[in-house]
């Protein structure tokens, strides 16, 4: 057991070290950075709040757009690296367990994500608290405003949406393990993503319609996909005033991810134990 | 200890393509024993089967039919390839890594103590002669330098048995002799090697046994002498020979019921030649520096 978590330890830095030596991701993070910094010029301002707003939703929707792109072309890239230029079938001749592979490839690409995610948080809660000073300095003692914003929230939806990366991570690995190649793995992949923030539209329908064959397919298509809306909680975690989150619902969201996660890898190591390398 | 080292009965492999499930016959009814501590040369056309032989050995496929055995352990078991080392055909390797960083990761791999681990790797490094190349990038070797530092990942975990595909495929003949007396060497430590190779003279010169193989199916194996010795002829080879020692001779062989077939100049095979010249030239150059710095 030890030693197996030794290799996939070992398969993770390797694979982290690929993916932080690509120009890709050193080009996504500066434009993910460049993109939140820039949303503190968007300056709409009414009584402290319409601003941070603006710039929580475009932070969390560059953190999105980019993390879920990051999340799909790194693991897509990694794993086809490795089968194209057949570095795999020297690592799969020394004592390594093809499932030890697999989660070695995602957790390096997961911990990428990670530090993707945080240096992101961490430069939108500079922006947010550079803009806050400035408005509570400004109209503070007019709006007897306090503070307008939960920042150590900021982290926890953070570390949610890094939940949500780890579920695309999964699912292209999934892909990845039955797919010929990058490209295909690229299209599908968007395309599951796409299905998963719709999600929540069979997730209703199935719920007004009576018992049959329809309703057990639209059942199971919701059942196979998870509902990305679950993750969205960034007002609810951030804004001062929102109903907010209860630490059981974070938990279960969580969780709800893990399933999802564990699932997806689980039927990829199911294919790729038989693929041919 | 086992004294078989690869120990393949009856495999074949098919593969499945297509919807329709169309079965592709890749290897029929191989048998094949290595034994411990010799050289095996696996020979064969493009598309012969060597390297679905290889990956059943490595354990990456699974036979359809048949068994192979390592060191008396099914091949799929994990645990029988620390007993192994591979070296595939035109290597790639993580190009961002050192030649160090390389053969280290695989050390850590196979499950080498962090105590040793460091000594391993240079004791490999050494053995293939890359130490001056070691700290530079993987992206930046040329294919001679790849196939060394591939040798020294397929050593540095000591396996007994050395699985090298191709060894010598883009060398130059230079870094050819340097790779078949790295084998030489791996034989006189007791390990097992089987290689794969298109080079046939090579094989010739290292290998004690060799198998054929020809669309799939194992066409001849043997020992090496036994398969190219012509049994019912002899040769000698004789300095300083005149027109009439030549007829005298031809008249006894007759006398004694033989027939003489072929007069010919032995040769040496211009794979010595290149390696002789470029020897003697690289010590005239040496001379020469030398005598310029006095």
């Amino acid at each position: 057991m030890i030693a197996s978590l030794q290799r996939i330890r070992l398969i993770a830095a390797n694979t982290f070290l690929e993916a932080v030596r690509q120009k890709f991701f050193s080009a996504l993070l500066l434009i993910s950075v460049g993109l939140i910094f820039s949303a503190s010029f968007f300056q709409q301002f009414d009584f402290g709040t319409n601003e941070l707003k603006f710039i929580i939703d475009f932070g969390f929707g560059a953190i999105f757009f980019f993390g879920s792109i990051l999340a799909i072309a790194v693991m897509a890239q990694l794993f086809f690296n490795e089968i194209d230029s057949r570095t795999a079938l020297t690592l799969l001749s020394k004592p390594v367990h093809r499932s030890e592979f697999l989660i070695g490839k995602f957790v390096g690409t997961q911990f990428l994500l990670l530090i993707f995610v945080f240096v992101l948080s961490l430069v939108l809660v500079a922006i947010l608290f550079w803009r806050e000073s400035i408005l509570l300095s400004r109209f503070g003692n007019e709006a007897r405003l306090d503070a307008l914003l939960h920042y150590y929230d900021i982290f926890i939806f953070a570390g949610v949406q890094w939940v949500r990366f780890c579920v695309i991570g999964a699912f292209t690995l999934l892909i990845c393990s039955f797919a010929k190649t990058y490209v295909y793995t690229l299209v599908t992949s968007l395309f599951v993503l796409i299905v998963c923030q719709l999600q929540y539209i069979a997730h209703e329908m199935y719920a007004q319609m009576d018992i049959g064959p329809v309703r057990l397919l639209v059942q199971l298509v919701s059942w196979t996909f998870p509902n990305f809306q679950l993750f969205n909680v960034g007002d609810q975690l951030v804004l001062v005033g929102s109903s907010s989150l209860s630490n059981a619902a974070i938990i279960h969201i969580i969780g709800y991810g893990c399933i999802y996660v564990i699932t997806y890898i689980f039927l990829a190591y199911n294919n790729f134990r038989r693929r041919e390398i | 200890m086992n004294d078989t080292a690869i120990q393949i009965k009856g495999i074949t492999k098919d593969f499945i393509s297509g919807f329709r499930g169309v079965k592709l016959r890749a290897i029929e009814d191989i048998h094949l024993e290595v034994a411990n501590n010799e050289i095996y040369g696996l020979l064969g056309p493009n598309g012969s089967g060597k390297s679905t032989t290889i990956k059943i050995v490595l354990g990456l496929l699974r036979a359809s039919k048949g068994t192979c055995h390592i060191y008396g352990q099914p091949s799929h078991a994990m645990s029988v390839r620390k007993s192994i080392g591979y070296l595939p055909e035109a290597p790639y390797f993580h190009s961002y890594l050192s030649g160090y960083e390389l053969v280290r990761y695989y050390a850590r791999i196979c499950g080498l103590d962090r105590k040793i681990v460091n000594q391993r790797v240079d004791d490999s490094i050494e053995l293939v002669g890359m130490q001056e190349a070691k700290n530079r990038l993987v992206g930046t070797y040329s294919k001679g330098m790849l196939q060394r530092i591939g040798l020294a990942q397929a050593l540095v975990h000591d396996p007994k048995l050395v699985i090298l595909d191709e060894p010598t495929a883009g060398v130059d003949p230079m870094g050819a002799e340097a790779v078949a007396d790295i084998i030489r060497t791996l034989k006189d430590r007791g390990k097992t090697v089987l290689i794969c190779s298109h080079l046939l003279g090579q094989i010739e010169d290292l290998c004690d046994r060799v198998a054929i193989l020809h669309r799939g199916q194992l066409i001849r194996s043997g020992r090496v002498d036994d398969l190219l010795q012509q049994t019912d002829r002899e040769s000698y080879i004789v300095k300083n020979f005149n027109a009439d020692g030549r007829v005298a001779m031809k008249k006894v062989i007759e006398e004694q019921g033989g027939r003489l077939t072929n007069i010919e100049k032995p040769r040496r095979s211009l794979n010595e030649l290149f390696l002789k010249e470029v020897e003697l030239s690289e010590s005239t150059h040496l001379k020469k520096g030398n005598k310029e710095t006095k």
